[in-house]
């Protein structure tokens, strides 16, 4: 009962932290690595395009799915009795709102 | 091969599209008992059984989109943005993070759909699927205007 109490903690604290570090991690371009699709290469964090462009979408999950999984860890550790106060609400909350950042972040395809 | 697995990819998510949509219906609008038409029938499927298909159709469907991604970053998006198709180019950038907030949702879409389902949670449990909808539908819609789209506009 614990056990699914706790991973129910670090379910909704994941969806809630990937949201959030995901939209940062876009908006900052704090990607884990760079891939560059012309010369099929990685290279480590944010590398410039290098012969054609350069690829930040799968560092940006990279970093977001780390941070989450360590925040989400850290709260699936708390006692049960504090981690009940938990809304389960942010679990859609959160990235309904982020997905409305980026529609505005990105309005200007849509205004042009 | 790339073609290959786009039709894969298109195939996998329409399998998804549907295993979703007939999940979000139950939820959202369950049927009254004895109905027996199609519309129905479809209200009524057990939403629960769904939960294991739609994570793993989504988590292949995703891969599969990941792999083929630079193709498209190659290939397409440098042609949608010499043609001025700032809509379709926009739209494709949403999918692609609208993906990415669906992918950090699972693991609570997973809990929420635990057996035996906690009442507690019934609402933020139909939310969560709507919004799982919501972004396989706009994927999908937005993957095929993409594919399509010199047929579209030339």
């Amino acid at each position: 009962m614990i056990a699914a109490r706790s991973f129910s903690t670090f379910a909704i604290v994941f969806a809630v932290a990937f949201a959030i570090l995901y939209l940062l991690s876009v908006e900052n371009n704090w990607a884990l690595f760079t891939y560059h699709p012309a010369l099929e290469e990685f290279g480590l964090l944010v590398q410039k395009p290098k012969d054609g462009p350069a690829m930040y979408w799968y560092g940006w999950l990279a970093t977001s799915a780390f941070g989450a999984l360590a925040i989400a860890g850290v709260a699936a550790c708390v006692p049960v009795g504090s981690a009940n106060r938990f809304w389960s609400g942010f679990a859609w909350a959160v990235p309904l709102a982020t997905i409305f950042a980026f529609v505005y972040i990105l309005r200007g395809y849509f205004t042009k | 091969m790339i073609i290959a697995l786009l039709i894969l990819h298109g195939l996998l998510a329409v399998t998804l599209l549907g295993a979703i949509t007939h999940q979000a219906i139950s939820v959202w609008l369950p049927a009254r008992q004895g109905v027996e038409t199609f519309v129905g029938r479809m209200r009524s499927v057990s939403a629960a059984s769904y939960v294991n298909a739609v994570i793993v159709l989504y988590l292949l469907t995703a891969t599969l989109g990941a792999i083929i991604y630079p193709n498209y970053r190659l290939n397409v998006r440098i042609v949608l943005e010499q043609m001025q198709l700032y809509w379709q180019n926009g739209s494709f950038e949403l999918k692609e993070h609208f993906v990415a907030v669906g992918l950090g949702m699972l693991p609570a879409y997973w809990s929420l759909w635990r057996q035996p389902l906690d009442n507690n949670h019934a609402r933020t449990r139909a939310v969560v699927t709507a919004l799982l909808a919501l972004i396989v539908w706009w994927s999908f819609l937005v993957g095929h205007i993409v594919n399509n789209v010199r047929g579209f506009e030339s």
